[in-house]
């Protein structure tokens, strides 16, 4: 009993509280995926490339000597802002397309290429560390966290709930949801759409952009973080059900700790297999996932 | 003047006794849709230009080529599914990658006939893309995509992680087999130009079985399908079986190409399940025509060119890659056939 | 000819469809009226497979055929179209009509090359002559008019010679010449099927059909004649009641 007390105490806990911490991150991914597809049926395959350009934002943003502090406000309005221009010039002139969901698909698994490429043209393929500007070490009961994660865990909660509060409770959620279910209504209340659709790819990107801040010192930055990172977050949509916010949040913290727990007693690259498997699982028995699209209740 | 050049040819084919096998091919090649005649004739100049193309290739082009036309499988395969029955598959190097590994364990463990090398991976090829069909089909939209693409992804992954099947290493050191194709008639592979003409003359047979059955009633519905799916049911038809057996067709088709690769090549790697392969092989259909068949074989052959080409200046060709991509998605939705049907035909616009 | 037995279907808290029972006479024209949200799409859905009801049966010819999927209705004789117009836009007109046609094929010219497989197309042919659409053949349907469109609607449906015909609104977003010629069109299919019919254009139902079935809230309110159903009080409070309310 003793033992198994401190097997979960020393093994298992610290184990959760990391995995807790990436889930937080990989939520807000995954939330932006999950608004760029609930209000314009678009998945955004560029999306893991702008959370690297978040990454390799700070990383030069550091270089030239600005502070952590400023880079963690502006990198995410930077890369928003490259999302928004994604928005403007490439997604929507595709938008009227019939076979919309395809193309868009398409446009943005080239912009991803093209990403990719030019930020080994800028950057190099070789690994780059940035530092975190916390050190230091709590002590939660016995297990030691770094103080610089706990601090992730914090402003990624915080940008969640801020994103809830966005949707939910505010005028601008409310056109987003009525956007997600019915765009030629709320146009002729006389919003422009494209506002609605440039807002949602500027908010959207800039989460993945903050992601890419938040997580940089702890992973480092390098050319495929953002494929990696994109099947995952890709996994945690379909599972949260496409569209949907609340199962962005759920799937994100769930998938982490399937990954990460399932990581103690399997070798980790299986770990990874196991969420892909999970996420099957979940396409095969509950095709449109767990939760409901915006809009949809 | 074009109009009237073409039914001059063709009644000149119809005027050839049937029974040659010359006559019979030309009908093979003709028979197809509305917007066939251009099609047809495209596709007989990249044959012609295919056949003639070792003369001036060299060995290590005319293997560039051979590889070109076993990724041209996987762009004709998902040209199949995309441009007929209206489903985007993100994971057609799932079946590209199988056959491969089940080909290459087979030669470097059990056999070195090429025949039976051949059942085992086409048999487990058609097994796996039944029972993953039956699951992604029913699934709709942008779901069916996503959930070809999770499956080739695990496998990627399980390959990637296993060792005993050579982990991320792959396999190497495949042994060249010899193919009896016939008692006391017995083909190199070692020979680049017969194994060229051999793969060309299969991706032909691919090419021309293909469109025979797509040509069929079984054809007309997979494109009522793609036109509006939910209206299929509503006139006798259950979408689900074309679309399993449309599924389970195309994945023989990327097979083929998977089954011989690592003859060419000699090791096969878990980058052939892989993403890029998979999304390659949509944006070859694309740039050559979806919908079209011989487009998705002249795209494969553009891209991988392209590629070799420009990878040998530099190793950052994605770039090119992802513009190429861009381009066709927002000018040429309808590709190179596309162009050329709005440059030199007169008549229908070619469906996208 | 068709029977539903005492079919209901909820979603969520809306019983959408109560306890709805009738029978549609062969040959005859049996129509469903009801104001908006009556029920009668959703009536319309379970018959046609598109819906599963939660309960209740529905009998083709004496033969249970609750539940089945469309796809097995429509071999069973049972045709459908759709309120809001739902073709192959991307497919000519004589193609269009053709597909429904070669569904009567038997399975194995499946492989049978489409330039070999005439009979489906002999009988598109005379289907589009007999409704007036052999001049536009080779358009797309997506480039018809809405009211050659709403044509071919039926005319794919005939193609399938059902035996029950059943037509969600036919005359939507007609002009009233468009919908006199309708209304000639069906009259002259009754007789050889049995057609079951939505339709908002009261004076068209009374004008055709041979009885009527009157839903409101999911129930069935009223059947009968188009006499009695025109003379009955309780229709006129629910129907002209809710009418004016909306209006």
């Amino acid at each position: 009993m003793e033992d198994l007390l401190a097997y979960l105490h020393f093994v298992v806990l610290p184990q959760f509280i990391d995995a807790l911490i990436i889930g937080v991150a990989l939520a807000l991914v995954a939330l932006g995926l999950t608004m760029i597809f609930g209000l314009l049926d678009v998945i955004n395959l560029a999306h893991g490339e702008l959370y690297m350009l978040g990454g390799y934002a700070a990383f030069t943003l550091l270089g030239w000597g600005a502070g952590y502090w400023s880079a963690l406000v502006l990198v995410p309005v930077l890369v928003g802002l490259v999302g928004w221009a994604l928005e403007e010039l490439g997604i929507r002139p595709l938008l009227p397309r019939a076979d919309r969901a395809i193309v868009t698909l398409l446009f943005t698994f080239g912009v991803s290429l093209i990403f990719r490429d030019i930020a080994q043209v800028i950057w190099g393929t070789e690994t780059r560390s940035v530092a975190a500007p916390l050190t230091g070490i709590a002590n939660l009961a016995q297990v030691f966290v770094p103080i610089y994660r706990i601090f992730v865990f914090g402003a990624g909660v915080l940008a969640i709930a801020v994103t809830w509060w966005l949707v939910y409770r505010t005028q601008i959620g409310a056109v987003l949801r009525a956007t997600a279910v019915d765009p030629s209504m709320v146009a002729s209340f006389g919003i422009p759409i494209r506002l609605v659709y440039g807002f949602t790819f500027l908010y959207g990107c800039g989460l993945a952009g903050l992601a890419g801040v938040l997580l940089s010192p702890i992973y480092a930055v390098f050319p495929t973080m953002g494929h990696d990172f994109l099947v995952m977050a890709f996994a945690v949509v379909i599972v949260g059900g496409m569209g949907s916010i609340i199962g962005a949040v759920v799937a994100a913290l769930l998938l982490a700790q399937v990954q990460g727990l399932a990581s103690l007693w399997i070798p980790p690259v299986w770990a990874e297999t196991l969420v892909y498997g999970v996420m099957l699982l979940v396409l095969v028995i509950r095709p449109a996932g767990l939760f409901n699209r915006l809009g949809e209740a | 003047m074009l109009q009237a050049q073409q039914q001059a040819q063709t009644t000149d084919i119809e005027s050839r006794p049937a029974g040659t096998v010359a006559g019979r091919l030309l009908r093979a090649v003709r028979s197809g849709g509305s917007n066939s005649t251009l099609l047809r004739q495209i596709a007989l100049v990249s044959l012609l230009l295919a056949a003639i193309f070792p003369l001036f290739g060299g060995s290590f082009f005319t293997r560039l080529a051979i590889e070109a036309l076993l990724f041209g499988c996987i762009a004709l395969s998902v040209d199949i599914l995309l441009g007929y029955a209206g489903l985007l598959s993100l994971g057609q190097a799932a079946y590209f990658g199988l056959a491969a590994y089940v080909a290459a364990l087979m030669y470097l463990h059990v056999t070195q006939s090429f025949w039976l090398v051949l059942l085992t991976a086409s048999a487990s090829v058609g097994v796996f893309s039944f029972l993953l069909g039956a699951v992604a089909i029913r699934a709709k939209g942008v779901y069916f995509a996503l959930i070809t693409f999770g499956v080739a992804e695990i496998l990627s992954k399980i390959t990637h992680n296993t060792r005993a099947i050579g982990g991320s290493d792959g396999l190497i050191g495949i042994p060249v087999p010899s193919i009896r194709l016939l008692p006391g008639l017995e083909i190199e592979f070692a020979n680049n130009y017969v194994f060229y003409y051999l793969v060309l003359g299969t991706v032909c047979l691919l090419y021309l079985g293909t469109r025979r059955i797509l040509n069929t009633a079984f054809g007309s519905v997979l494109r009522a399908i793609r036109d509006n799916s939910d209206r299929v049911p509503y006139l006798g038809y259950n979408p689900f079986w074309y679309k399993l057996l449309a599924y389970v067709m195309a994945a023989q088709i990327a097979a083929f190409g998977g089954l011989i690769y690592p003859l060419l090549r000699g090791f096969v790697a878990p980058h052939l399940f892989g993403f890029e392969v998979s999304t390659k092989a949509v944006v070859m259909s694309l740039v050559g025509g979806v919908g079209t068949l011989i487009g998705p074989l002249m795209g494969s052959v553009i891209i991988t060119f392209l590629e070799s080409v420009v990878g040998s200046y530099t190793e950052r060709h994605l770039i090119l890659l992802g513009i190429i991509f861009i381009v066709f998605v927002m000018f040429l939705p309808d590709g190179l056939c596309g162009l050329a049907q709005r440059t030199f035909g007169a008549g229908r616009k070619v469906k996208p | 000819m068709i029977r539903v037995i005492d079919l209901s279907k909820s979603f969520g808290a809306l019983r959408a469809v109560n306890h709805l029972s009738f029978e549609a006479m062969p040959n005859c024209i049996t129509s469903i009226i009801g104001p908006n949200g009556a029920g009668k799409s959703t009536a319309f859905n379970l018959i046609a497979g598109t819906l599963r009801p939660d309960s209740g049966r529905v009998e083709l010819e004496g033969h249970d055929v609750t539940g089945e999927p469309a796809y097995r209705l429509a071999k069973l004789g049972v045709a459908r179209s759709f309120q809001i117009t739902n073709l192959f836009f991307g497919l000519s007109v004589l193609e269009n009509v053709r597909f429904a046609c070669q569904s009567l094929e038997s399975r194995n010219r499946f492989l049978t090359r489409l330039d070999r497989l005439s009979a489906p197309v002999r009988r598109a042919t005379e289907i589009l002559e007999e409704f007036g659409l052999d001049e536009s053949a080779d358009q797309l349907v997506g480039n018809l008019s809405h009211g050659d469109q709403r044509r071919v609607e039926i005319a794919i449906c005939m193609a399938l010679t059902p035996r029950v015909l059943m037509l969600d609104e036919p005359t939507q977003g007609m002009s009233p010449a468009e919908t006199a010629e309708i209304d000639t069109l069906i009259k002259s299919l009754a007789g050889r099927v049995t057609v079951l019919l939505i339709e908002h254009d009261i004076d068209l139902v009374m004008n055709i059909s041979d009885h009527v079935i009157v839903m409101h809230q999911g129930r069935k309110l009223f059947e009968g004649p188009p006499n009695e159903v025109r003379a009955s009080p309780a229709v006129r409070e629910a129907y002209l009641g809710a009418e004016h309310a909306a209006a």
